[in-house]
């Protein structure tokens, strides 16, 4: 008599819901203070690089030109320590060493391996134009330098 | 003046409508209502949003790839006005419009085909699997089951026999 729950469902009842919703997509520490104001990280003042921004950043010259910043005291580690993918500044190599080994960094790689949604990709999906699908891109940590000084 | 699409979820903006987001990059975005606007500054991607055009271009719930689809696009050339191939224009768009419905509400009913099938196919394996649940052990062998009887009684007579 197990299987009789799946006959119901399957003749169309629309009450069964197999989980759409799905647990809470926030990990790791939920009581940091970054986590506990949401709304204020979410103010178009308080914006943070968009994917699309990354992306264009990730290009040679441009990604060359942020790696070797000039030193910079207004910024954390006087912007000597950049992530590229995740456009963050970090203390010293070693916290960035260790940011390249975190799930953030991992996730964020993951993002930005598919080709950036844009305007044009929105207009084609509302029916001008056929639908292309978006590119796969390789993405890689940037290499870490070792400097001996 | 242009009827703009939606950044987020490809719906048409009126005149009048919806908000502007202009980035730092001078990159600006448009969105229909404050709906997609905060789901914007989520940071969330239309095309992992399951309520989008975007989502359901992806994911192949709609059709994608059409000649019906070429007509529509953003023109920048403006054309002098002439009634007859205004006309003509409106005409068309009225007829390329009732084609792309045609086509659209085709390739859901056939996309929905396929679940039919699976769901027939599982029904089936579902009985068979579970058919000792309706069918009485024994049905359908009452041949069988009469030999055995048979076969029994001559063996107690048999070793009746022995007996004596």
């Amino acid at each position: 008599m197990k299987s009789k729950p799946e006959l119901v469902a399957r003749k169309g009842w629309s009450g069964f819901k197999v989980s759409t919703m799905g647990k809470s997509k926030q990990t790791g520490n939920h009581k940091s203070d970054k986590k506990k104001n949401i709304s204020k990280t979410w103010k178009t003042k308080r914006r943070t690089k968009d994917l699309d921004q990354i992306h264009s950043d990730m290009k040679p010259e441009t990604a060359a030109k942020l790696l070797h910043q000039e030193v910079d005291f207004d910024v954390t580690g006087c912007a000597q320590h950049y992530c590229l993918h995740c456009a963050r500044y970090f203390v010293d190599m070693k916290a960035l060493k260790e940011h390249f080994k975190t799930k953030v960094h991992k996730k964020r790689l993951k993002q930005l391996r598919e080709e950036p949604y844009t305007q044009a990709e929105a207009e084609r999906a509302a029916g001008m134009g056929s639908y292309i699908p978006p590119k796969i891109i390789e993405v890689k940590t940037q290499p870490v330098e070792e400097d001996m000084d | 003046m242009r009827i703009e699409k939606c950044y987020f979820c490809s719906g048409p903006v009126y005149p009048g409508h919806g908000v502007m987001f202009v980035r730092n990059d001078c990159k600006s975005f448009r969105f229909c209502r404050s709906k997609c606007h905060k789901n914007f500054k989520k940071k969330r991607n239309p095309r992992k949003t399951r309520w989008t055009k975007a989502f359901r271009k992806a994911s192949g719930k709609e059709l994608t790839v059409d000649n019906s689809l070429e007509f529509e696009k953003r023109r920048n050339i403006p054309v002098k006005y002439n009634r007859e191939l205004w006309d003509k224009t409106v005409e068309a768009m009225k007829r390329v419009e009732e084609i792309k419905r045609k086509r659209q509400a085709k390739f859901i009913m056939n996309r929905l085909k396929k679940g039919k099938v699976l769901e027939k196919e599982e029904a089936i394996q579902e009985v068979k699997k579970n058919i000792h649940l309706i069918k009485a052990p024994h049905a359908g062998k009452a041949k069988q089951m009469e030999d055995k009887m048979v076969q029994k009684l001559q063996e107690d007579i048999d070793m009746g026999d022995e007996d004596i």
